[in-house]
């Protein structure tokens, strides 16, 4: 770890000092790697995910389930890649980061495994009909295809900086992404039995494209908010104590203000149209440090809400449920039956909850998307649910804490956003299926079945790992020993 | 930007913590009230995935138990005496349930605390989870003896029997009465249709007559009426009553007569209580009334259990009704059973039961313990006194006056229940008649209360047949074939 003892170990690079860091004693107060840290928190992911398997065949039918060693076996493989990925990549990177995410992503697949055997091959339950037997498998490669975007995120952004470059590329690309659905015939875009226009299906495989939209736009306001921050920051008149910006800087907010309610007109998805406005709210407000922004997007987005629920009926149907779900459990529209079913499950599930595979969380339409959480609460309880909420907790915390550390403004503004917008995401998310408020489905990041939703996480991770690595990585230390050159550091 | 970062961190921390107490709201504290949510099918089929606990009889009949169905793969409630038990044992549906099965709940699901221990002790065995058995004070034969009895004669009546000494209930019968197997079905559709059919039918088989229908008392009120006398006046048996042929009522147009108009005893206006009583004379008891407050009246009807609205036993009974009557011809109706006041078959065997134990009412109950699996008593219910309506010497009394109405030649229930119809047994009874309708035009309902042996008092009965004309010819034979058949099962 020591970076003293052996100048040829420099981290210049990154990735060659990566072997040499074991085995050496910790004997300077330099920022050490942690990837020890981080292959025990691993391992004692890997025994959890397993435990949890395991559970889920003794609580339906009494037995281990059959495929237990080799399903174990792949998900050691994957976050073990994963590790040695981040070793040779990022071996300063933050060492809580992808434990937690591993973790997550784990359970996740524990619970559509749990799903999935519902009513199947003699099991108790109802079968859900938006799974076949597969889902699993499918949901263990999206898994692979998800820790492969994250290695090749980077292996590619070796610096955060170099995105900068692409602001305004991967704005275009996350703006074209976000509205393609929405131009897209409802025979390709429609999620089935809703109307939500979110997604591209084609041939049988569909995409979410909002799901790297919002990495795309995080990207883009990061570059875009870096350059004009001093303009956003200083102009204006203050009233009331407020610092007002000058009406042609509110120009862009009100673009994406414009955006956001173009998403939840044209394709019915308030949850991501709020994610998305959020995003760019409190990016401005990181960048500025004007807490007017944040005033007045919550106001623009109060006031967005209210017009739209005096405008569309399916809008204002969300608040009508919200307020009295029980009235409308058997009405088509409003229908509040998934919503009051998820609640009973949760109530179900109480404090300690029922185990797995002991639950009844089938009854729940969709439960093993949007509603997964209520899923972990019927069979985990109160507790399963605190825990999970508290490792996304502990995602935005480490997230914000490398943009603390970062030095680079793009960097310290890209990684608060993606932080925040976890917080955000699952906030809205979990805030809507426990009734605290009106649902919009988006997914529950690494949990909910799909693939575009985790390997966006993954990818999200991988930035904000990458950042945290530039962030707790070493400054070069002088090559010759005369205290006269002066090292600037990079990044 | 480390400042607004800071700031950013905090409003995720909030947004965090509205969760995390959201959460704990919903699962915590809102859990019970989802569950008890109609229409939640987690909470109804979760009970339906483990053996709900059997309700059984003093002699250890089964009447309701649970048995796994290889169709649904659940567990199906059967009621093997079907309408005989139904108005005890009530049922257990999808969508609610009633009597025991509704009471005993908590002991029958297995969710009582008191069975928590066994609970986790299955749960660690790996044993399956299993509810507690509930044993009844009923006696199986007794309870035939009443269905069949109320079944026979066909019309619609209520009937209880009691332990007189510990107030424990020996036969509770109901007619018409309904199958709850019906209820009991898995198949929604039919359970909605049979649902629906019962409480269509103009019978009201789902009304349980023996605790939750009111009927006029009539004559057999006049035990009530006996005991105020004795007890606030000093009279007794021997004492010459007023008892005219007519009772005028003060501010009433038509005076009070006698049954069919007749005169009292030998006509001469004055006979003996006791004489009165045998024969049910109106005036006599009228007069009574009159010469009673309208608080000691209902004094002493409280103390036998009028006017009550929280007994439960633990099923829940309806009130019987004993208002203040200030008006002295309205008190003169109410002290022969007419005017406003209500009895259910219960309160006449309340009535009867406390005079058979020498003025002392116990608490009616049904339930006598509740048994775990492993057969270890959770509960035992200890036989409680709910008042002490009259002294030893007024019960001695008023059981000599009862024992007249079925022994001498000139009592009402000499013939329906006098020693050649019992088979030797004394009992010890009042008839009444109810007038019905308005003007009285509609049909008598019949009332009998009795309690036997009349030495020993080992059972009291209360029945009531809606439209049965006299007491002594409608209800008078099905309290003598309940007591028969009890008192030939455990001895006289």
């Amino acid at each position: 770890m020591s970076a003293i003892a052996s100048p040829s170990d420099q981290p210049l690079g990154g990735g060659r000092n990566a072997a040499a860091q074991d085995g050496q004693p910790a004997s300077a107060p330099m920022p050490q790697g942690r990837r020890r840290t981080e292959l025990l928190m691993l391992a004692f992911v890997v025994g959890v995910v397993m435990l949890a398997y395991a559970n889920v065949g003794l609580g339906l039918n009494g037995k281990v389930p059959a495929g237990m060693f080799a399903y174990g076996l792949s998900f050691a493989a994957l976050v073990g890649a994963a590790h040695v990925a981040v070793r040779w990549l990022a071996p300063w990177a933050d060492p809580l980061l992808l434990p937690l995410a591993a973790l997550l992503n784990g359970l996740g697949i524990v619970m559509i495994y749990r799903l999935q055997l519902a009513g199947r091959g003699g099991n108790p339950g109802v079968q859900i009909s938006t799974m076949s037997s597969n889902t699993t498998a499918f949901q263990v490669a999206y898994s692979a295809a998800g820790i492969a975007a994250f290695v090749a995120v980077l292996a590619l952004v070796r610096q955060p900086r170099t995105l900068q470059r692409y602001t305004y590329t991967l704005g275009a690309i996350g703006l074209v992404l976000l509205a393609l659905p929405a131009l897209l015939p409802n025979s390709i875009s429609e999620v089935p039995g809703t109307t939500a226009k979110i997604q591209i299906s084609l041939g049988g495989f569909t995409v979410q494209p909002e799901e790297f939209a919002k990495l795309a736009l995080a990207v883009f306001f990061a570059g875009y908010l870096v350059a004009k921050r001093d303009v956003l920051a200083l102009a204006g008149r203050r009233v009331l104590g407020i610092d007002l910006p000058r009406a042609r800087d509110l120009g862009p907010v009100l673009i994406a203000w414009g955006a956001s309610l173009v998403v939840l007109i044209f394709e019915s998805d308030i949850g991501t149209s709020a994610l998305f406005f959020g995003l760019f709210v409190v990016m401005m407000y990181i960048a500025t440090q004007r807490s007017s922004w944040l005033i007045i997007g919550f106001l623009l987005f109060v006031f967005g809400s209210v017009v739209t629920a005096e405008l569309f009926q399916h809008v204002r149907d969300r608040f009508i449920v919200w307020l009295d779900p029980f009235k409308y459990v058997h009405t088509v529209v409003p229908s509040s039956f998934q919503l009051v079913q998820g609640l009973y499950g949760l109530g179900f599930g109480g404090v300690l909850g029922r185990g797995l595979g002991q639950g009844a969380p089938y009854n729940t339409p969709l439960v093993q998307s949007d509603f997964i959480i209520t899923a972990f609460g019927e069979e985990l309880g109160l507790t399963g649910v605190m825990a999970l909420l508290i490792i996304y907790g502990l995602i935005v915390q480490r997230g914000l804490r490398a943009a603390i550390a970062v030095r680079d403004p793009f960097s310290k503004l890209l990684a608060g956003g993606l932080a925040f917008v976890v917080a955000l995401q699952v906030f809205v998310i979990v805030g809507g299926v426990t009734r605290l408020i009106p649902l919009t489905g988006i997914t529950t990041p690494f949990l909910s079945q799909g693939g575009s939703s985790l390997i966006s996480s993954w990818m999200g991770i991988a930035l904000l790992m990458r950042i945290s690595d530039t962030a707790r990585r070493p400054a070069p230390q002088p090559i010759q020993d005369e205290g006269m050159t002066q090292v600037v550091r990079a990044g | 930007m480390n400042h607004a970062l800071r700031r950013v961190s905090l409003i995720c921390l909030v947004l965090f913590v509205l969760l995390l107490v959201n959460v704990n709201y919903v699962q915590g504290f809102e859990a019970s009230s989802l569950a008890n949510e109609p229409g939640n099918g987690r909470t109804f089929t979760s009970t339906l995935q483990f053996q709900r606990g059997s309700i059984i009889t003093a002699d250890q009949k089964t009447v309701a138990y649970s048995k796994m169905n290889k169709t649904f793969g659940e567990y199906q409630r059967h009621y093997p005496f079907g309408k005989m038990y139904a108005p005890i044992t009530g049922y257990d549906t999808l969508f609610s349930q009633t009597g025991i099965e509704q009471t005993e709940n908590k002991e029958l699901s297995g969710s009582d605390p008191a069975l928590a221990v066994h609970n986790l002790i299955d749960l660690i065995t790996g044993k399956q989870k299993k509810g507690a058995t509930v044993e009844l004070t009923i006696n199986s034969v007794a309870q035939q003896a009443a269905y069949n009895a109320l079944k026979t004669q066909g019309k619609q009546a209520g009937v209880v029997a009691l332990n007189p000494q510990t107030g424990a209930v020996l036969a509770t019968a109901s007619y018409p009465s309904f199958d709850p197997n019906q209820l009991a079905t898995l198949n929604g559709t039919k359970l909605i249709a049979n649902d629906k059919q019962l409480l269509k039918d103009p019978n009201q088989p789902l009304l349980n007559r023996a605790l939750n229908a009111t009927f006029p008392p009539g004559s057999s009120f006049k035990v009530v009426t006996s005991s105020t006398a004795m007890t606030d006046k000093g009279i007794n048996p021997n004492t010459q009553v007023f008892a005219p042929t007519q009772l005028k009522l003060p501010g009433a147009p038509q005076p009070l007569v006698n049954f069919d108009g007749e005169a009292c005893g030998n006509g001469s206006g004055r006979v003996p209580l006791i004489t009165a009583f045998t024969l049910s004379c109106n005036t006599a008891f009228g007069n009574l009334g009159l010469h009673l407050s309208a608080a000691q009246l209902q004094r002493q009807a409280n103390l036998f259990g009028f006017n009550n609205p929280n007994l439960t036993i633990p099923l829940p009974v309806t009130p019987s009704n004993f208002p203040l009557y200030p008006d002295p011809a309205q008190r003169a109706g109410a002290a022969i059973g007419q005017e406003s006041d209500t009895v259910t078959p219960l309160q006449e065997a309340m009535v009867a039961a406390a005079i058979a134990n020498q003025g002392t009412l116990m608490k009616p109950y049904m339930v006598d313990k509740v048994t775990a699996p492993d057969l270890t008593a959770l509960s035992t219910t200890q036989p409680t006194v709910l008042s002490h309506p009259v002294t030893p010497a007024v019960a001695t009394n008023v059981t000599n006056m009862m024992i007249q109405v079925t022994q001498s030649p000139q009592g009402t229930a000499h013939v329906s229940a006098g020693t050649q119809a019992t088979g030797g047994i004394v009992i010890a009874a009042k008839t009444g008649t109810a007038q019905n309708g308005i003007n009285n035009s509609g049909l008598d309902d019949a009332v009998f209360t009795c309690f036997a042996p009349a030495s020993n008092p080992k059972i009291a009965v209360g029945v009531v047949v809606k439209g049965g004309g006299q007491g002594a010819d409608a209800a008078a034979p099905i309290a003598v074939k309940i007591i028969t058949a009890y008192l030939a099962a455990v001895g006289n």
